[in-house]
C-alpha cells in the first residue's frame, strides 16, 4: 500500500507537474509521424505521470481519479482500437492494417488516409501501454498486501 | 344546594378554561417549532445552493485556466500551426484540463487565478535580482582567503497558509545561493544558511512578504471574499 508522502514540497510540485507531463505525452503521441516518439513512448510518459501521482498522493487518492476498473477497460480498449482499424482495412478488401483503403470511408486521398490510420493505431497503442504500465506498478506495489491476505485466509 | 351547584359550575368552567389554555399553548409551541424547522430547512437549502454554485464555479474556472495554460504549452512544443494540429491540441488540452482540473490550481481562490499569475510573473525579476546579488556575495565568501563563513540552521514560523505558497517560498530560498530549505514541518521552515549576512537577509522577511503578496495571504485583504459575501448579505436583507 502506497501512502501519501509527508514532504509537502514534493507533493505540491508533483501536483503541478502532472498536467504538463500529460500534455507532453499527448504531444509525443500526436507528433509521432513528424518527430521522434509515437504510441509506445507517449503511453509510457502518460503512465509515468499517473505513477508519479501514485507515489506522491497515495493509492487511495489516485483511485478516485482513475479507478482500477477503468485501467482494465483501457488496457483492452487500446488493443481493440488497434485491431479494429486493421480489420476495417480487411473489410475494405485490403490487407490487415492497409490504411490506404480507409480513404473510401474518410473521403480523403490515400496518402492522408495512411497518416490518419497510423495516428489511430498509435492512439490505441498508447492507451494500452498507459493502462498496462499503471497496472504493473499497482500490482507490484500492492503485492505485500496480497501476500498478507493469502496468509490470513 | 344552590351554592354547591354554583361551585361545581365554576369548577367545571375553570377546568374548561384551563384545557383551552393548555391547548392554545400546545398549538403555539408546535407553530413555533414548525416555523423554526422550515426556517432551518430553508437556510440549509440556501447554503447548499450557494456552496454548490461556488464549487461549480471553482471547477469551471480551474478547468478554463488549466486549458489555456496547457494549450499554450502545446503550441510552444508543437510549432506546427495548421488547422489539423491545432485541433488536435485543443482536443488534447481539453481532455487533460477536464481530467486534472483540481491539480494545477488546487488551493487558489476562485477568481484569483489571473491576478495570482500576473503577480507571480512580476515577482520573478525581483527573485532573479536577489539570485544575482547573493551569487556575488557567495563568490566573495569563497574567494576571500579567510573564508568568513558561519554555517547555521535557522528555523522560523511562516505566516503563509497554503501549500503552494510554502513551496514557492521554499524554492525561492533554495534558488538564492547561500541558503537551502531543508524541510517544512507544520508551517515551520528549517533553512541552512552559509553566512550570517545571508541569514539576516532571510530573517528580515522581505521574500516572505512578497510571496504572501502573490497569493494574497497573511495580512492582505481578500477582494474575492468581499465579493463572495455580498450576495449572501443581499439575500439576508431581503429575508429580514
Amino acid at each position: 500500500m502506497i501512502r501519501k508522502t509527508d514532504d509537502i514540497i514534493i507533493r505540491t510540485v508533483a501536483r503541478i507537474l502532472v498536467p504538463f507531463i500529460q500534455i507532453y505525452a499527448l504531444y509525443v503521441i500526436m507528433h509521432g509521424h513528424y518527430s521522434p516518439g509515437g504510441g509506445f513512448q507517449g503511453g509510457v510518459i502518460l503512465g509515468a505521470s499517473i505513477v508519479l501521482l501514485l507515489i506522491t498522493h497515495g493509492l487511495v487518492e489516485t483511485k478516485k481519479k482513475i479507478p482500477e476498473k477503468a485501467i482494465a477497460l483501457f488496457s483492452s480498449m487500446g488493443v481493440f482500437i488497434y485491431a479494429g482499424i486493421g480489420v476495417l482495412c480487411l473489410l475494405l478488401f485490403g490487407n490487415f492494417l492497409d490504411y490506404g483503403k480507409l480513404s473510401v470511408i474518410l473521403n480523403i486521398p490515400p496518402a492522408a488516409a495512411r497518416a490518419m490510420g497510423i495516428l489511430g493505431v498509435e492512439i490505441g497503442v498508447s492507451i494500452t501501454v498507459m493502462a498496462v504500465m499503471i497496472s504493473i506498478f499497482t500490482s507490484i506495489s500492492t503485492a505485500e498486501d496480497h501476500s498478507k491476505y493469502d496468509k490470513e485466509h | 344546594m344552590e351554592v354547591t351547584l354554583l361551585i361545581e359550575a365554576m369548577d367545571s368552567s375553570f377546568r374548561v378554561l384551563e384545557d383551552a389554555k393548555n391547548q392554545a399553548v400546545d398549538i403555539m409551541n408546535s407553530a413555533v417549532r414548525v416555523t423554526s424547522e422550515t426556517r432551518t430547512i430553508e437556510e440549509k437549502k440556501l447554503v447548499n445552493i450557494f456552496k454548490g454554485a461556488q464549487s461549480r464555479r471553482a471547477i469551471l474556472q480551474n478547468t478554463v485556466a488549466t486549458f489555456v495554460i496547457l494549450f499554450g504549452f502545446w503550441t510552444v512544443l508543437s510549432g506546427i500551426f495548421d488547422l489539423f494540429h491545432l485541433t488536435l491540441g485543443v482536443i488534447c488540452s481539453l481532455i487533460i484540463s477536464i481530467l486534472t482540473h483540481d491539480l494545477l490550481f488546487a488551493n487558489v481562490r476562485v477568481g484569483d487565478i489571473k491576478l495570482t499569475i500576473i503577480r507571480f510573473i512580476r515577482y520573478l525579476p525581483w527573485l532573479i535580482y536577489q539570485i544575482f546579488v547573493s551569487n556575488f556575495y557567495v563568490a566573495y565568501l569563497v574567494l576571500s582567503p579567510k573564508m568568513p563563513i558561519s554555517p547555521q540552521i535557522i528555523r522560523f514560523k511562516t505566516k503563509l497558509e497554503s501549500d503552494i505558497s510554502w513551496v514557492v517560498l521554499a524554492n525561492s530560498i533554495t534558488l538564492t545561493p547561500g541558503t537551502i530549505t531543508i524541510d517544512i514541518k507544520d508551517g515551520e521552515f528549517y533553512v541552512h544558511a552559509l553566512a550570517k549576512k545571508v541569514a539576516d537577509d532571510l530573517n528580515t522577511g522581505e521574500m516572505e512578504d512578497r510571496v504572501a503578496h502573490i497569493f494574497m495571504e497573511a495580512d492582505h485583504i481578500y477582494v474575492q471574499d468581499v465579493l463572495d459575501v455580498a450576495p449572501i448579505f443581499g439575500v439576508l436583507r431581503k429575508g429580514i
